[in-house]
């Protein structure tokens, strides 16, 4: 019996009045002189944010834009060991019968948002290339779905409810494209599922391993001595800052979620600053609008769980539940796409190592949120990996996309 | 001309009705089932705290009494490079006219609050205690001291105002206490003004790096000495901060500003990211509520506000201060006390490497981070120790051994 429902958005009155009521009592920190964004979200910035956001920044016509823009439902999903979780998320079919099933998958400070670009170019029909039918999950402690409420919810749980949902939608068998969170999350799914049910995945944030000489000798060789790409090493070097001094909000999230969650349940212009200083950092100059970045904010503003729950996943996976599946090599074909302002870059041949890899394309502009930055150029490499001629053709039994 | 004023802490009643509305606007998290502080500050406390901020803590109460224990003023200090800071800070000076002039520096997420406990102890006249005229000053960006306005304000310059802070209250030579930032600090003071101005230093948070190669002595008994079963704990307690106590330490390293709109915007998230650590750093500390709630308004209500008081973080962090003066060894006399809660210990043998060491207590089984607060008797002891008659540091201010007898009236 299935229990889905359609869902509109609709984020009650009384929400909106407190959120009203908090930014007219917002208190703003000073800043030093002439800093920039070296010490963070700059204060102007939040201040203008801040302002619009009160007032000017019209969250119900957002709102109906978004339920206008993605047909939206929500389902129970059971997860063993947690019980069921109401899970929301974009469900859009191509006209093409025989589109390929995607599940896209969001990470952190994403949502279920991040799809609404790739959308129509996803399900678009056209010989000459395939078309999707496309998922977008909403992890559960995202936006509208219900989170967990125990701890140890892990890879593995994420995993089973993107799962899930596909079989509950009819799709037995699928593909994957996640970036963030989501590729760690389809990994896991094309661990678990994969063969028979997940069939191909693409990542935009892949994350490979060394190749060891007595493991894949042939992979070790061909790292030793193939000399880095322009590419390969500009994104190294992204890598380098990231880990030096990218991973402070890493680190506390990974460690004290329920610490920093005091702040962004009760601090709209806390929550603010601490996404929108990743919107900025993690994109290649993407020109946001005020309007846009609020509307990121809002949705883990007015989120089911609240933003706090959304951090809960950093924690879960540290101890070795991420580097478990990191160190596995899903059997099924894999595609990446890597994007300059990304925030992981490694040797290609790493990606080769854990990975039956199929396809890869370097960039030459975007970041870490693909799907929203560069809509065009992410769609085009999925058509590329599952056209006709292409190497993920057909994995899909009797879905190609045509 | 000085430009000393006496200072009594007076929060304008605007701050405490925007704290009272803010309180009121509170939106809380959930919290995981039984996960106990695992996951962070936990949830029962934070609302438990936030229900008596808003119902019977009495902020007039504490500052009133705050006032009538702790005699502060503030101060003008220049400082090389950057404007001239108008520094807060509580001076007590002894009834022993001789009394050592001690300068007590505390840390985050700390506050001239520190000294509170130990100033009668430390100011006591006795025949069988050295005594100590005592300054304990309020960090630039925090409690009631201004804030710097330029980038750059690293160890070198907390250091200088607190150099400068004992030379304008007319103590050339002078002695130090520090924990926290406080023992970074007191250690610049002693690499830039000891000898001539520190004459010694004591510090509840020694830092210090392993024995180089190139003193192959002591290396190879680094190497050969098995750590002591209170030094095995200490590195089991670094390895668990290491694990999971150090996200403060690398977003307030990174991205203060980011992190302290948060802090200047909501009082809940300001407690529960301070709470943490007064809970984890502490040795079972009882902690009351009005306590707690005390050391959060001197943040909150702090001149400069909340954010500046994280920058120090990010100044130490990306320079490279912080494992820089570590490397080196002030040649002034040290004394350390370490305890056993504390976020990290090292073994004795680095802190050697890294102080003139002449007076050490390792053997305390009770205390914590933040010493002067959760065992004030048991620190003041060591500081007897060291600085009393047949002490390593008696007599290192010439002339102020602590033991003259009080001025006649």
């Amino acid at each position: 019996m299935s229990t889905e429902k359609p869902f509109k958005i609709a984020v009650s009155d009384d929400q909106i009045r407190l959120l009203q009521q908090k930014l007219s009592f917002a208190t703003f920190p000073d800043e030093l002189e002439n800093v920039g964004t070296n010490y963070g979200a700059p204060l102007s910035d939040i201040r203008r944010l801040a302002s619009r956001w009160k007032e000017g920044f019209d969250w119900r016509a957002q709102e109906t834009a978004l339920n206008d823009e993605l047909p939206q439902y929500t389902r129970a999903i059971d997860v063993e060991g947690f019980g069921a979780l109401e899970i929301h998320y974009v469900h859009k079919k191509s006209e093409v019968v025989d589109a390929i099933p995607l599940l896209f998958v969001h990470g952190w400070p994403g949502s279920f948002i991040e799809v609404r670009k790739i959308l129509p170019l996803l399900i678009q029909a056209s010989p000459e290339h395939p078309s999707f039918h496309a998922v977008a999950l909403g992890l559960p402690g995202y936006g509208f779905s219900q989170a967990p409420s125990k701890p140890g919810f892990k890879t593995a749980q994420y995993a089973e409810v993107g799962h899930k949902l596909m079989l509950a939608l009819g799709y037995d068998q699928y593909v994957t494209q996640g970036g963030d969170w989501g590729n760690l999350i389809t990994r896991k799914i094309a661990l678990d599922y994969g063969g028979k049910h997940s069939k191909a995945w693409h990542s935009n944030y892949p994350t490979g391993l060394p190749p060891k000489l007595t493991a894949n000798p042939l992979l070790y060789l061909k790292y030793l001595f193939t000399p880095y790409s322009e590419a390969e090493k500009a994104l190294m070097v992204r890598h380098e800052w990231f880990s030096n001094y990218g991973k402070g909000y890493y680190t506390e999230q990974a460690t004290q979620p329920q610490t920093l969650g005091y702040s962004l349940a009760d601090s709209p212009v806390g929550l603010l600053a601490w996404i929108y200083e990743k919107l900025v950092f993690w994109t290649d100059n993407y020109p946001w609008e005020d309007d846009e970045v609020l509307t990121w904010v809002s949705i883990y503003y007015f989120s089911r769980a609240g933003p706090a729950a959304s951090v809960r996943i950093y924690y879960e996976v540290q101890g070795g539940d991420a580097d478990r599946v990191y160190t596995q090599r899903p059997s099924i074909p894999m595609g990446i796409s890597l994007f300059p302002k990304d925030l992981k870059g490694q040797p290609k041949t790493w990606y080769e190592t854990n990975a039956n890899l199929v396809f890869s394309k370097y960039h030459s502009e975007g970041g870490h949120f693909a799907a929203h930055e560069v809509p065009n150029l992410l769609v085009e490499d999925l058509r590329t990996m599952f056209k006709k001629g292409g190497p993920a053709f057909g994995v899909v039994s009797g879905k190609t996309g045509y | 001309m000085s430009t000393e004023q006496p200072f009594k802490i007076s929060v304008s009643e605007d701050k405490i009705d925007l704290l009272r509305r803010k309180l009121d606007l509170c939106v809380f998290p959930d919290e995981l089932e039984d996960s106990g502080t695992s996951y962070g500050a936990p949830l029962a406390d934070i609302r438990r705290l936030v229900d008596y901020w808003k119902t019977g803590f009495d902020w007039r109460a504490q500052e009133a009494a705050l006032n009538a224990e702790l005699p502060q003023f503030t101060r003008d200090i220049e400082v090389a490079g950057f404007e001239t800071l108008n520094i807060h800070y509580v001076h007590q000076t002894s009834q022993a006219v001789g009394a050592i002039p001690l300068l007590f520096v505390h840390g985050w997420p700390g506050s001239f609050l520190e000294v509170r406990k130990i100033l009668p102890l430390l100011t006591a006249v006795s025949p069988e205690h050295p005594s100590f005229h005592v300054v304990a000053m309020s960090l630039p960006g925090f409690g009631f001291s201004q804030a710097p306005s330029k980038k750059g304000f690293r160890i070198a310059q907390y250091a200088e105002v607190g150099h400068k802070l004992m030379l304008a209250l007319g103590y050339n030579e002078y002695v130090t206490q520090g924990g926290d930032w406080g023992s970074l600090i007191t250690r610049m003071m002693a690499l830039q003004y000891g000898g001539k101005h520190v004459k010694a230093w004591h510090t509840n948070m020694p830092l210090g790096i392993p024995p180089p190669v190139t003193r192959p002595v002591s290396y190879l008994k680094w190497l050969v000495t098995p750590y002591t079963a209170a030094e095995k704990v200490g590195a089991q307690r670094f390895s668990l901060f290491d694990k999971q106590g150090r996200g403060y330490f690398i977003e307030q390293g990174t991205q203060p500003q980011t992190l302290g709109y948060s802090l200047a915007d909501s009082p809940v998230g300001l407690l529960g990211w301070i709470y943490e650590k007064l809970l984890s750093w502490t040795d079972k500390y009882p902690w009351t509520d009005d306590e707690v709630l005390s050391w959060i308004s001197i943040y909150l209500f702090s001149r400069a506000g909340p954010t500046a008081s994280v920058r120090i973080y990010y100044e130490t962090y990306q320079s490279g201060d912080w494992q820089h003066l570590q490397a080196q060894r002030p040649s002034i006399p040290m004394g350390i006390s370490v305890f056993p809660a504390e976020i990290e210990i090292r073994p004795l043998s680095w802190y050697k490497t890294s102080g003139n060491l002449i007076f050490s207590n390792t053997s305390h089984t009770k205390g914590g981070h933040f010493a002067a607060w959760e065992t004030p008797d048991v620190l003041v002891k060591d500081l007897h120790k060291m600085f009393g008659k047949g002490g390593p540091a008696f007599s290192v201010v010439p002339g102020k051994t602590g033991y003259e007898s009080p001025q006649a009236q």
